[in-house]
């Protein structure tokens, strides 16, 4: 297939089985079947071919198609995984949670069909939002995706979902709207230099990063102000992340996972794409205090929320935006080491945030409440979502052997590098009060004896395989990183850091890999320069 | 001279139908003031069009006058026009200050804008000011109205002032960019309103005072 049949068909098949899964509804008897069908189907070709574009990436380099419109290169790569593949895990896990819904009465087959529509156009939206390579086309694309979930967010109608989408359209769409501006401004700007003078090479992506030392210093100084207050509104950076533990509380647990595994990052990815521009343009200085500053902020207002939060749901939507602000700050921190850390991280916690939702999810059906006073004895009432949702909290607490753990340890060396350690101390103190709140809920919420009115029982396989594939992945990335996961990254990280093909000077390795090439390195030293280099990169 | 003139002179005029839909009682007056004022940016894309010899933005005004002076009015019109909370028709600030702090943000917004170097606009700054001014004219109208139908219509005011925004700095940006931006406008309002019908439905308010049961 040609890249654009490829990046055609990744976009076009969750849209259209979206229009299919609404026309559903007026089937009758057969339309939650059929609905679902269609779920399963669209789910499995985005995460099949988002497969195939991410190969064919490793295998020959960044794809672009129709024209100018479509890019996709490693750091795209790297957030077309989450989508296909959180979005594959996610949409699995979904099926038995709302069929679970529909037979107890909380939603309607109409509903369902509604849910499955808006669940494949969210993921058509959010491919887009990677794929484009159109600097404006990115923005429709961000401000799509608010529509696509919103009706998600508040799908149950009560009082508080209806109160957490309307906050979720309108603060989402206002912050977006400053996107706009940031991205009109790179346009008009980049429009007056002669070799971008044809519209379609001055909203080009990749036209702009090849000439963006010439854009305009001040403009593009306003510009990225404006597109990470705008877009970092929807990716949850504090202050602009007020709609987030609302929306990710109220909203249906997969659709909770999917918001805080692939949106929040969808939103991130387009900071980072100005954040290449605007270090070309500026020097990597004013971005990456921007970054540092709402990532300190952001980190450290979550874990003041973490550790007095007694609703399991809200205590994982500020972990989201703790773990946001650790991405932006590596990306402030900055370096080789500091990029490689914060595209691990954004990885890394969107699957352990998918687990620890889907494990909510569990909880949620079989206590009624997310209220930690409420739920108790979790272990003994369903042993293996408990453990499995003990895992995925653990995890984002930044446990071992699991894959938080390596990213945070190497956004801790970065900054240890980078010569920040007031800065890195700071940080460690308020992850270990994020530890401490994480602790809190694990020991009261899956520990202790279960209220007698909740019937012990697992809940059903289709509920329990995604969160067990979750937790392999986990272990996978935790303890010993695939080969084509660490091209991504590195090839990511030239790209964040407009190196071309030069080699970066740290290597992507989680500690255990590291402790053993020290030990291996001890029994037959190598020359000393490369030890050099291997120490500087812990 | 004198297109830019006319130019200039519409934006102003746009600021004034801005405060008409912020002040106006019901939804069913706010929408027909929108309606006007959209009319309004119409006119001013078809003067740019002329000054500027630039053709495509005859077509954004075609396109903007059916979605924004007859679609989407019509739409909020029939849609909100039989939601009605008299506990939620007041603001945070009374007309007078509404008045006086939107002169201040457009004399902010010009300010800030005559700084901006950049030849395309060199004549079009005072526009160029009222388009920023009126994005915060709508954040303005979202922060303090209670009512949550006229958040939408402080939205929509957003809306337009950066679609004011994008015909004086990114005309010539593909054509399919602008029906994009579009099509997330409508689209945006019309969830919006789902979720309003929804909530008034459901909780028997238009008051954003009575959606603080989600807090800590």
């Amino acid at each position: 297939m040609t890249p654009t049949q490829l990046l055609l068909a990744l976009l076009l098949i969750p849209f259209c089985s979206g229009l299919i899964a609404f026309a559903m509804r007026w089937l009758g008897s057969g339309s939650r079947q059929l609905a679902t069908l269609i779920h399963l189907v669209s789910i499995s070709l985005v995460l099949v071919f988002s497969v195939l574009v991410i190969n064919r990436v490793l295998a020959d380099g960044a794809l672009t198609a129709l024209g100018h419109w479509f890019h996709i290169d490693s750091l795209g790569a790297i957030f077309l995984a989450l989508v296909g593949g959180v979005g594959f895990l996610t949409g699995l896990y979904s099926i038995g949670y709302m069929n679970h819904e529909v037979r107890n009465g909380e939603i309607d087959v109409k509903t369902l069909c509604n849910y499955y529509g808006f669940f494949s156009l969210f993921i058509s939206t959010m491919v887009l939002v990677v794929i484009a390579n159109n600097v404006i086309l990115m923005w429709v694309a961000v401000e799509a995706t608010t529509i696509g979930s919103a009706f998600l967010v508040g799908l149950y109608g009560q009082r508080t979902s209806l109160e957490a989408s309307w906050k979720y359209i309108i603060i989402c769409s206002v912050g977006v709207a400053f996107g706009l501006y940031g991205t009109v401004l790179i346009f008009s700007n980049a429009s007056n230099l002669p070799m971008l003078s044809d519209p379609e090479l001055a909203t080009s992506w990749m036209h702009l990063v090849q000439h963006a030392q010439l854009l305009d210093p001040t403009l593009t100084t306003i510009a990225f102000v404006f597109i990470l207050i705008g877009f970092g509104t929807k990716a949850g950076l504090f202050p602009m992340h007020t709609w987030l533990p609302d929306a990710y509380a109220e909203a249906p647990s997969p659709v909770s996972a999917l918001l805080s595994s692939a949106l929040s990052n969808c939103a991130f990815l387009i900071i980072i794409r100005y954040f290449i521009i605007a270090s070309k343009t500026l020097g990597p200085g004013m971005p990456q205090n921007l970054l540092l500053a709402f990532g300190i902020m952001s980190i450290a207002c979550a874990a003041l929320f973490i550790i007095v939060q007694r609703d399991i749901k809200r205590l994982l939507a500020y972990s989201s935006v703790e773990n946001i602000g650790i991405v932006a700050l590596a990306f402030g921190i900055g370096g080789p080491l500091g990029i490689i850390a914060g595209l691990l991280h954004a990885l890394n916690n969107s699957i352990a945030k998918a687990l620890a939702f889907c494990g909510s999810g569990n909880i949620l059906l079989k206590y009624g409440t997310r209220d930690m006073k409420a739920v108790k004895g979790v272990m003994n009432v369903m042993p293996a979502s408990a453990v499995f949702f003990g895992i995925g909290v653990l995890a984002l607490g930044g446990l071992p052997p699991f894959n938080v753990f390596v990213s945070e340890f190497l956004v801790v060396s970065a900054g240890i590098k980078a010569g920040n350690a007031w800065l890195t101390i700071i940080i460690m103190l308020l992850l270990a009060m994020v530890f401490a709140g994480i602790v809190r809920m694990v020991t009261g919420s899956l520990l202790g004896d279960a209220p007698e009115n909740v019937q012990k029982g697992e809940l059903s396989l289709i509920k329990l395989v995604p969160m067990a594939i979750f937790v392999v992945i986990m272990l996978w990335m935790g303890i010993r990183m695939p080969q084509p996961v660490v091209t991504l990254l590195e090839n990511a990280t030239k790209i964040v850091l407009n190196k071309g093909d030069a080699p970066l000077d740290v290597s992507v390795q989680t500690p255990w890999q590291m402790l053993s090439a020290n030990t291996s390195q001890n029994v037959a030293p190598k020359p000393a320069s490369e030890v050099a280099t291997t120490t500087a990169s812990h | 001279m004198t297109g830019t003139l006319i130019v200039n002179g519409l934006a102003g005029l746009l600021i004034v139908t801005s405060l008409l839909v912020i002040g106006a009682k019901k939804p069913t007056s706010s929408a027909v003031q929108y309606s006007l004022q959209s009319l309004v940016l119409v006119l001013i894309f078809v003067a740019l069009a002329q000054t500027r010899h630039a053709h495509e933005l005859n077509a954004w005004a075609i396109t903007a006058f059916i979605t924004k002076v007859v679609l989407v009015p019509v739409i909020m019109y029939k849609a909100l026009g039989s939601l009605k909370d008299p506990a939620a028709d007041s603001a945070v600030i009374g007309p007078a200050l509404t008045v006086i702090v939107s002169a201040v943000i457009v004399v902010l917004s010009y300010v800030v804008v005559g700084h901006v170097e950049l030849p395309a606009v060199a004549e079009l700054k005072p526009a160029l000011g009222v388009s920023l001014g009126h994005f915060f004219l709508g954040l303005l109208c979202i922060v303090t109205q209670r009512n949550i139908l006229k958040q939408i219509f402080g939205y929509c005011l957003m809306e337009n002032g950066s679609h004011l925004t994008l015909a004086l700095l990114a005309h010539a940006a593909p054509e399919i960019v602008e029906i994009g931006i579009a099509t997330d406008a409508i689209f945006a309002v019309i969830i919006m309103i789902v979720i309003a019908r929804q909530i008034h439905r459901t909780l028997h308010t238009l008051d954003v005072r009575q959606l603080t049961a989600l807090k800590g």
